[in-house]
């Protein structure tokens, strides 16, 4: 029982700093700093806890929850998220009067979500830490809660959200009932051996459908706009990159442990998925002017090169689960980096970013927009930045795995130059147009200003010096 | 001393170093920018000098761990082709610079910031002999040229600079599929990651048919796109058009020679099958292209667009030398990228010096220039000899050769070429007696004393070149021996590795 409660150390960590967050906003209920204090402390102990558990692995709760370095990555990489993300927001929703400490412990119960997720090794446990992470993005979704288009996109984000759980459960409890197990490498066993039936094909039809709305895979795409758009800009950025990390986790569980011996069945599917979502994700950016939309947008591209990893995986291919680790770093520092700047630009309530407002602020403000083309570049993929090496990384991968994943390398690498106009796009406003009058107001605070630099130190260092993040995935992966 | 990295890394240093000057005192960034290129051009020299003295094929040699998981090293060295492009670069680099402080007053530390980390990505392009290394330099070319074009070029800037990174984007990732499936090869035969990327490692390995045709294909796409080769070539009128006279410069000067350079060192080493495959397309391409581009250029009405479409053309020299696989050609090849990159760089310049006083190129509007500023009219007409072929001056020596190569193998090719040499002085004389003789037209009338005589520092800018090409014109011996070895190696990785 000891060692069951060191093992979960870390999830009760997260879980008593979420409610201590909670108490020191009712002992000092105007202070906005005192729950970020808190819920930073807690991050950080965790991050400590993690990092301990990292070299060897343990079980608890009889074998359904596995603690050991692919956990530290999952739970550190969340780590930064919710920290880069509580860094950014505070300014952001005090000019709007929204609380600050729901947030926090919000953003907390998420992350002990994503440890869960990261840790379970039977479907029971992979599904109640699945809907810990997401429940809280509802929740977080609608928190402009005067806010009309808030509202809506919380709505739509949540009937959607709860309808792909549904369908998704259904999956898992069919997959539970023909393969006799819950236990992921238990059905993988089960399956390798017995022959497919109508059971199994309709348990793979729900998960894969269950899952690509968790992702956000066109065509289960449409309730991102809506709800990214109406989110305050930095949890926006939180939803892009959080819950998304947390899906794909899912989907190395679901698809690359336990439902490996039906890989030639669904690695066609997740192809034909992979290649609509990039593809139609970039086209769609494209034609924004919205600088948040067009993020919205370029996050479903984003999934689309994530799910390359994934196929890559489904081949056979451990480098495609390293690709996915990796990209999903990369992704979470440039893209939260992006939002941050998009937060530092709407200091004001009521301000939206339309591409136009960006323009000639260069020169305004060289140091902000510099960062900002570091984080277009990175997103772009242009090296040396980190999500540059991230698209390598995936690519070799599916080059790797050959077959149909290399004719997904190829349209992986075309749709990036149809991603680099509209990230280029914005440095053209950035630099090459006059200042738009009125000028648009940037609001940066220390806290926001360390929030950017971190995702920049985070841009830049794991384009020049991949190594280290190699060698903490290539761990991860080694049981 | 790693002299190399020295070379490569001193203008990226220079550039940090810039940053930290106050934007308030624009004399002090542009004389610290030449001062590092001025530095960098010297170092480059005593490399120079010292690559004979090496023995290997590769001097100053320096090999580094980097991403050991995928074999990924920081591989540098130098032989006597990429060593003379490395200080066609560092020369090009400070004429450049020192040609932009009249032109450029408008964010004058952004402007040379931009071009010492550009300066800094070629270098690393023609001295990296890792592909993974290969292709982070040559994506790092890119942002500061977007840069260039997009805040100081002219009206249509935006359009013309995203369509330079939009196509080279293109290629270059295709290419980049390219080299992860090569290394990947290399990893499935060997099983193992060690030299994966390396460049010496993989010349004469690769022996899957398949990788060595798509391999090609897609590094040829890459290097097509930038040399330009026809149909690839639409980006570069645009993009010369629209860029500040420095940055026309340092693209016809150097970032074209970026794919001649790729399908001498990467493409064609790796997959000379692919490249014999493919070689009767390259030169029907290549020989389209000096046609086509001299046409074009005949019928053009503005002066930086003509002398865009004559690069085409000229460059069209340089694959269809390449693809000749033949020592006349290959040296034809190598001397006609030089060669173009020191007159077509001097033509550039030319055209920003009238620029600059008139601020037009309409070639109509032009006539009888030579009544007012005689020097610049017989600097223009130097350069435009030089560009035409007259023997004597050094664009001969490489047309000739590459159609010598040519007609050892496909006469055919070598006689539609030869034609082109007469269309060549017809679009450059044609302009020059409508632009500098006759009397002056009314449009120069009207400038009055603006249209002043060339200024001691344009001459300084354009002096070096001048020499140049009356040295190498004389005695092209001196470049060819240069290469020599380079060229050898060259053929001998050309010859067929699939079925041995």
């Amino acid at each position: 029982m000891n060692n069951d409660l060191l093992t979960l150390a870390p999830l009760i960590t997260i879980v008593f700093g979420a409610i201590a967050v909670l108490v020191s906003d009712m002992v000092t209920p105007n202070r906005n700093h005192a729950p970020i204090a808190v819920a930073l402390a807690a991050l950080g102990a965790t991050a400590a806890l993690l990092i301990n558990q990292g070299g060897s692995t343990a079980s608890a709760l009889g074998g359904s929850y596995v603690a050991g370095p692919f956990v530290a990555f999952v739970g550190l990489l969340g780590i930064s998220i919710v920290a880069i993300t509580l860094l950014i927001a505070p300014a952001y929703l005090a000019a709007r009067r929204y609380p600050t400490a729901e947030l926090a412990a919000t953003l907390l119960f998420a992350l002990a979500g994503a440890i869960l997720l990261g840790a379970a090794t039977d479907l029971v446990t992979l599904f109640v830490g699945l809907e810990l992470m997401v429940i809280p993005g509802y929740v977080l979704a609608g928190y402009a809660k005067r806010d009309p288009l808030s509202t809506e996109g919380a709505v739509k984000y949540f009937l959607l959200g709860s309808f792909s759980s549904a369908i998704l459960l259904f999956g898992i409890v069919v997959l539970w009932g023909v393969a006799g197990t819950a236990s992921l490498s238990g059905i993988a066993i089960a399956l390798s051996s017995g022959a497919a039936n109508a059971g199994l094909a309709v348990a793979l039809a729900l998960i894969t459908t269950g899952s690509a709305f968790k992702i956000a895979a066109v065509p289960f795409h449409y309730w991102t706009p809506d709800a990214y758009q109406g989110s305050p800009t930095p949890i926006t950025g939180y939803l892009s990159v959080g819950p998304k990390v947390g899906a794909f986790v899912l989907l190395i569980k679901l698809f690359v442990i336990a439902l490996a011996p039906l890989a030639a069945l669904w690695i066609p599917v997740l192809v034909v998925l992979a290649a609509a979502t990039m593809t139609l994700g970039n086209l769609v950016a494209l034609t924004q002017s919205n600088v948040k939309r067009m993020l919205a947008y370029s996050s479903i591209a984003h999934t689309g090169y994530l799910m390359v990893g994934i196929v890559a995986a489904g081949a056979g291919e451990v480098a495609g689960i390293a690709g996915i680790l990796f990209y999903a770093a990369a992704y979470a520092f440039m893209n939260l980096g992006a939002f941050a700047f998009l937060t530092a630009l709407q200091g004001r309530p009521g301000a939206t970013t339309q591409l136009s407002d960006l323009a000639g602020l260069g020169r305004k403000h060289p140091r902000m927009a510099i960062l900002a083309v570091i984080f277009l570049l990175s997103l772009t993929g242009i090296p040396p930045t980190a999500g540059f090496f991230a698209k390598t990384y995936v690519i070799l991968a599916a080059v790797q795995a050959g077959g149909p994943a290399t004719i997904l390398a190829v349209i992986a690498v075309l749709n990036a130059a149809i991603a680099a106009f509209y990230y280029l796009r914005v440095i053209v406003y950035l630099f090459m147009r006059d200042p738009a009058e009125p000028a648009v107001q940037v609001a940066e605070g220390p806290m926001l200003r360390a929030g950017l630099l971190i995702a920049a130190i985070g841009t830049v260092a794991l384009g020049l010096a991949p190594t280290p993040i190699i060698e903490a995935v290539v761990q991860a992966l080694a049981k | 001393m790693p002299i190399l990295s020295l070379i490569i890394f001193l203008p990226l240093l220079g550039a940090l170093g810039v940053a930290f000057l106050p934007s308030s005192r624009p004399s002090l960034i542009r004389f610290a920018a030449l001062g590092v290129s001025l530095i960098t051009f010297a170092l480059s020299l005593g490399m120079l000098l010292g690559i004979r003295a090496q023995s290997g094929e590769f001097a100053f040699s320096e090999q580094l761990s980097w991403i050991p998981s995928f074999g990924i090293t920081y591989h540098l060295g130098v032989d006597g082709l990429s060593g003379a492009l490395v200080v066609l670069t560092t020369l090009l680099s400070w004429i450049c610079i020192l040609a932009s402080f009249g032109p450029i007053q408008t964010r004058v530390k952004e402007y040379f910031i931009s071009f010492l980390i550009l300066e800094t990505g070629m270098l690393g392009v023609f001295l990296s002999l890792d592909l993974f290394l290969f292709y982070i330099f040559w994506e790092v070319v890119l942002v500061p040229m977007y840069l260039i074009i997009g805040i100081w070029g002219g009206a249509d800037r935006i359009y013309a600079t995203i369509k330079f990174v939009l196509y080279t984007l293109v290629g270059s990732l295709l290419m980049l599929v390219a080299i992860l499936a090569t290394a990947f090869s290399h990893q499935a035969v060997t099983g193992s990651w060690t030299g994966a990327f390396d460049l010496l490692a993989l010349r004469g390995t690769i022996t899957d048919p398949t990788l060595q045709i798509l391999g090609f294909a897609a590094f040829a796409l890459a290097f097509a796109i930038k040399v330009p080769m026809f149909p690839f070539h639409t980006w570069l009128p645009d993009a010369h058009v629209q860029a500040p006279t420095a940055g026309s410069v340092i693209l016809a000067g150097v970032l074209l020679k970026l794919g001649g350079y790729g399908f001498i060192r990467f493409a064609i080493p790796l997959f000379p099958d692919g490249a014999h495959l493919f070689a009767p397309l390259m030169i029907a391409l290549s020989v389209i292209a000096i046609i086509y581009g001299a046409l074009v250029a005949i019928v053009q009405t503005d002066l930086k667009k003509l002398i865009a479409y004559s690069s085409v053309s000229h460059m069209g020299f340089v694959t269809l030398g390449i693809f000749t696989f033949n020592q006349q050609g290959v040296d034809g090849a190598i001397l006609q990228m030089l060669n173009h990159g020191l007159i077509t760089s001097g033509l550039f310049l030319l055209v920003g010096i009238g620029y600059e006083r008139t601020h037009d190129r309409e070639i109509a509007k032009m006539g009888g220039w030579a009544v007012r500023t005689p020097v610049y009219a017989a600097l223009f007409g130097f350069f435009l000899f030089a560009s035409v072929g007259l023997p004597g001056l050094s664009g001969f020596a490489g047309e000739f050769l590459v159609l010598l190569g040519a007609f050892i193998d496909n006469p055919m090719v070598a006689g539609a070429s030869t034609f082109v040499m007469i269309l060549a002085a017809v679009y450059l004389l044609y302009m020059y007696q409508r632009v500098f003789t006759g009397p002056l037209s009314p449009f120069l009338k009207g400038l009055g004393s603006h249209l002043t005589d060339v200024t001691p520092t344009e001459i300084l800018t354009l002096a070096p070149l001048a020499a140049m090409i009356v040295v190498f014109g004389v005695m092209p011996s001196i470049l060819t021996s240069s290469f020599a070895q380079s060229v050898e190696t060259f053929l001998m990785s050309a010859i067929s590795v699939v079925g041995q």
